[in-house]
Order: structure tokens, then C-alpha cells, then sequence
């Protein structure tokens, strides 16, 4: 039992660092729904039911801005496409983990999560189970806290302070730490420049156009790169 | 309502994604093509979807001296610091100083 409660501790120890960084995004989020005028507790049950800032803020801003549904619906799974990556990695551990974890593991499974879960991976299913449960709970309940506190706040902000551009710059320090080589680089500068050039088309859908255009060009630029 | 019916929607969508090889694939690996192009869709997506909210209801990307400055400014301190704290007050910073000076 003590091991089971260090377990526990260690998660919980390893993950409140890590959700610093997602404070800024729980924030801009709550802002964003207040903006949007979407019904507030409608645009905080996407803190629990999506559960990813990524893709929180892609919906919420584009249903807020009069993109059509659909087309906001479509860039917040894209955005959200990444976890496949996570999910294939995880995948051989939880083969160990009982049924009911294989279904609630995946709900917890964001970038953080991820990143803790990795290192994991040797341990022994029940103390991983532990570990995941007690950093996953971290995360989700800090996160349904501070969306909160968003949405409280947001109305505070005066709209001339144009907040709604933080989403911009967030989503840009998002690209600029994620760029470990230049096809990466290639992507981004393509996926904006596209989208820039479609602007024009109805529904912002501009942005699907811009978004697959990017990830092939930066696919191919890694093609060449090899 | 609709907004609520794109939530479930993403959420659907974002569980499946995080869970699809955890439940049922488990023996299956990602084809490697697929696995290459997967790691170009969070710049490529971001940076479109920091274009597309820039777009105005007539169809013009509506970018200006102090939204460039924010980007650069913004751009630096987040490869200097990799921090979103710094970054986010930078960006937002300069956004305002710019925007109150021109």
C-alpha cells in the first residue's frame, strides 16, 4: 500500500509542472467561449468532453467567427489527429492493463499524459496503472478548474483588448517549440501561405485547404531530406 | 445546440483518435507513410488556423503592422524560452504597445 501511495505522490508530483504551460491555453480558452457566445456551460463541456486545448480552441474560435459547423468540426479532428501517433506508442503497454483501462486510459491520453506515460512504460502494469490514473486525474481536474476560471474571467477583459489574437500566438509558440527540422518549418510557412491564398473560399474552408496542402509539402520535403 | 452536437462530435473524435490502437489495433502498426505525415499535421494545421482567424467576413486576411510584430516578437521569445507563458505575454504585449502607437 505505501508503494501504491509513493506511486501515487510521484504522479502527482511529476504532472503540476507540466500543466503550467496549459494554463495560458485554459485561459484564452474561457475567454474565447465567453467571446463566441456560445452558452457558457455548453462551451466548458468541451473541457470534459473533448478534453484537448488544441481542439477546443479550433472549435469554439471557428464556430465564434462563422465558419460553417462542419468545417470547424473537420480542423478540430485534424488538429487532434497527432494522438493516433500517441495511441500506437501506448498501445503495447495497455495490452497489460485490464479492460476497463483500455477504455478510460485513452480519455486521459493528451500531450502531457503522453509524455509522463512513456517513460513508464517498464513498469509493472499495476503500478503503471497508478502512475497514469494519479497524473491523467491531474491534468483533468486542473483543466476543468481552469477553463472555469477562464470563463469567469472572460468577461472581465474588456473587448478592445482583442484577446481572441492570443489564440494566434499561443498556437504559434505551439508550432515554433514544435519544430525539431526544417520540414516541419516547410509545413507551417506552406500550411499558412495556402491558406492565406484561399481566403477567399466560403466558410473559412480556406484553412482545410492550406492545413492538407501543408502536411504534404512538409511530407515531401522529408522525403527528400532522407 | 448545434455547437453542442460539434463538441460531442470533436470529442467522438478525439477519444477514437487517442484510443483506436489501445481497443483494437493493438497488433497493427501504423504504415510508415502515414506515420511521416502525421508529424506535419499539428505546424501545418496550426499555422493555417492562425491565418483563417485572421480572415475577415469578406474573405481578406485582416493582418497589420501590429499583428506582424506580435508574430515576430511572439516567434522569437518562444524559440528562445520555449515557454508559453513568456511568449504569450510578449506577443500579446507588442500587440498592444503597436496597435496603441499607430
Amino acid at each position: 500500500m505505501s508503494a501504491g501511495r509513493s506511486i501515487v505522490k510521484q504522479g502527482i508530483a511529476d504532472a503540476v509542472p507540466l500543466f503550467v504551460p496549459a494554463i495560458p491555453f485554459a485561459f484564452v480558452i474561457g475567454v474565447v467561449i465567453v467571446d463566441s457566445g456560445i452558452n457558457p456551460v455548453v462551451g466548458w463541456s468541451s473541457s470534459w468532453i473533448i478534453f484537448g486545448g488544441a481542439a477546443q480552441l479550433t472549435l469554439i474560435s471557428l464556430l465564434g467567427s462563422g465558419a460553417a459547423v462542419a468545417a470547424a468540426i473537420t480542423a478540430g479532428l485534424v488538429v487532434n489527429a497527432r494522438h493516433l501517433m500517441y495511441s500506437a506508442a501506448m498501445a503495447p503497454v495497455f495490452q497489460h492493463q485490464p479492460r476497463w483501462m483500455r477504455w478510460v486510459g485513452p480519455y486521459l491520453l493528451i500531450d502531457q499524459q503522453f509524455a509522463l506515460a512513456v517513460l513508464r512504460a517498464d513498469d509493472d502494469p499495476k503500478s503503471f496503472r497508478t502512475y497514469y490514473l494519479s497524473s491523467g486525474l491531474v491534468f483533468w481536474s486542473m483543466w476543468q478548474i481552469t477553463t472555469v476560471v477562464g470563463i469567469v474571467l472572460g468577461p472581465i477583459v474588456p473587448v478592445s483588448w482583442s484577446l481572441e489574437f492570443a489564440v494566434s500566438i499561443l498556437f504559434l509558440g505551439l508550432i515554433v517549440m514544435g519544430i525539431d527540422k526544417y520540414p516541419k518549418l516547410v509545413a507551417a510557412l506552406v500550411g499558412a501561405g495556402v491558406t492565406y491564398l484561399s481566403a477567399g473560399l466560403p466558410n473559412r474552408a480556406g484553412l482545410l485547404v492550406g492545413a492538407f496542402v501543408g502536411i504534404l509539402v512538409g511530407t515531401i520535403a522529408e522525403r527528400l531530406r532522407e | 445546440m448545434t455547437e453542442f452536437l460539434a463538441i460531442i462530435a470533436v470529442g467522438i473524435g478525439t477519444y477514437l483518435s487517442r484510443g483506436v490502437f489501445i481497443l483494437a489495433l493493438a497488433s497493427k502498426k501504423i504504415s510508415d507513410p502515414v506515420l511521416v505525415a502525421l508529424q506535419f499535421v499539428a505546424p501545418a494545421v496550426l499555422s493555417a488556423l492562425i491565418v483563417a482567424l485572421l480572415i475577415d467576413s469578406d474573405g481578406n486576411v485582416a493582418i497589420g503592422v501590429a499583428e506582424v510584430s506580435a508574430f515576430i516578437v511572439g516567434g522569437a521569445v518562444a524559440y528562445k524560452t520555449r515557454n508559453h507563458i513568456l511568449t504569450l505575454i510578449a506577443g500579446m504585449g507588442v500587440f498592444w504597445l503597436v496597435r496603441a502607437l499607430i
